[in-house]
């Protein structure tokens, strides 16, 4: 079902005005929006049964054990940092169809007939028309899903970067 | 233990691939074969190295398909913004009957689209195509970053792959070389047993 141009106008005229989540449940779901990819958080890799079969792998090619442990948690985390790498680029943010391809002249007459009867001055429906327009003008710019899927695996260059010189430090000092 | 057996032996983890919808997962496995094959001796660690390194490889040809997936986009926008379709087909569709016309696999309709849109345009296809690059130009430096990204990746991983095979070729000479003295020592017991008077 589409929705209509003064329908979803409306709805993201109304949103504007939520005060956040009130439930417990609530406000610990959008604690979490602001999470992208979990790369900043401390992994426990020791507890984990791939870590340990790792190190027995490893262990057999004559490596020390101090060096089996570097070595395995370098290859879990680069894997870690791979994974996230292709989650990202295979969900880039989805494109906002409707608001890059609106015609904003057009909708200033429904912004008018939505908000003026709710109370709100001409100058409030000015300023709403140049919200939407600053909007659509970062929509416009993030482009389709290929430069957004490129910009946002681009943002994790330096965790590859990272991991990758982690795992080649400890086979090498091993 | 066979190559081919080794990397399937591996933890899932790591020997099983991520791909993309369109991609053939047959193909994957015979480039990571080719690669495995010129590993001179195949450890369990190399081996789980080498599926990375083939990892990165195919995230170059990922990149480098969206580098000109990205200038079609561009050619695209521009074709939507100079014609007077601006609102009625959407930029995806031109997109993708551009991708076709480019390929030569565009079909009666979608090759009269493109052409429609450059007269009004009033461009040329090279014209088109070098604006386009000027326009995606910050786009492409950003893919232009992750296909270098990965060829860095590959030399570390060059150079794991080559510490590790230097450490088992020097385990197995001094290895040799034990078994040498132990033999030599043993041969020097025996002979002076042999010396000593009854």
């Amino acid at each position: 079902m589409t929705i209509s141009h003064r329908r979803s106008l409306a709805n993201q005229s109304n949103a504007l005005q939520s005060t956040g989540p009130r439930s417990l449940a609530g406000k610990r779901a959008s604690s979490q929006n602001s999470r992208k990819h979990g790369l900043n958080s401390a992994p426990d890799f020791e507890s984990s049964s791939e870590y340990r079969a790792l190190v027995d792998l490893i262990a057999e090619e004559g490596f020390s054990g101090f060096a089996c442990a570097d070595i395995a948690s370098g290859l879990l985390n680069y894997r870690r940092v791979m994974d996230a790498y292709y989650d990202t680029y295979t969900s880039p943010e989805p494109v906002d169809e409707f608001l890059r391809d609106a015609n904003m002249k057009a909708s200033n007459p429904i912004f008018r007939e939505l908000l003026i009867p709710s109370g709100s001055e001409p100058a409030d429906v000015r300023e709403m028309a140049a919200f939407f327009t600053s909007m659509q003008r970062l929509e416009r710019r993030k482009g389709g899903p290929v430069p957004r899927r490129s910009s946002d695996t681009h943002k994790l260059i330096r965790y590859q970067r990272n991991g990758i010189a982690r795992l080649s430090r400890a086979i090498r000092q091993g | 233990m066979p190559v081919e057996d080794k990397s399937k032996s591996l933890l899932p983890f790591l020997s099983s691939p991520k791909l993309l919808p369109d991609e053939s997962e047959a193909e994957f496995q015979s480039s990571l074969q080719s690669l495995l094959s010129e590993l001179d001796n195949p450890s369990a660690l190399a081996v789980a190295l080498v599926s990375q390194l083939n990892e990165c490889l195919w995230w170059i040809r990922r990149h480098t398909v969206d580098k000109e997936l990205l200038l079609h986009e561009a050619m695209a926008r521009l074709l939507t913004k100079a014609g007077s379709n601006w609102m009625g087909s959407g930029n995806s569709e031109l997109s993708v009957a551009l991708e076709h016309y480019l390929n030569g696999s565009a079909q009666k309709d979608q090759a009269a689209l493109i052409e429609e849109a450059l007269i009004d345009a009033n461009l040329t296809l090279s014209d088109l195509r070098a604006k386009a690059f000027k326009d995606a130009a910050r786009h492409i430096k950003l893919v232009d970053d992750l296909i270098h990204r990965q060829h860095q990746t590959i030399r570390h991983l060059q150079r794991s792959i080559d510490s590790i095979d230097y450490k088992s070729r020097l385990i197995k000479r001094m290895d040799l070389e034990l078994a040498a003295l132990e033999s030599k020592q043993s041969a020097k017991g025996v002979l002076s047993l042999d010396d000593k008077p009854s």
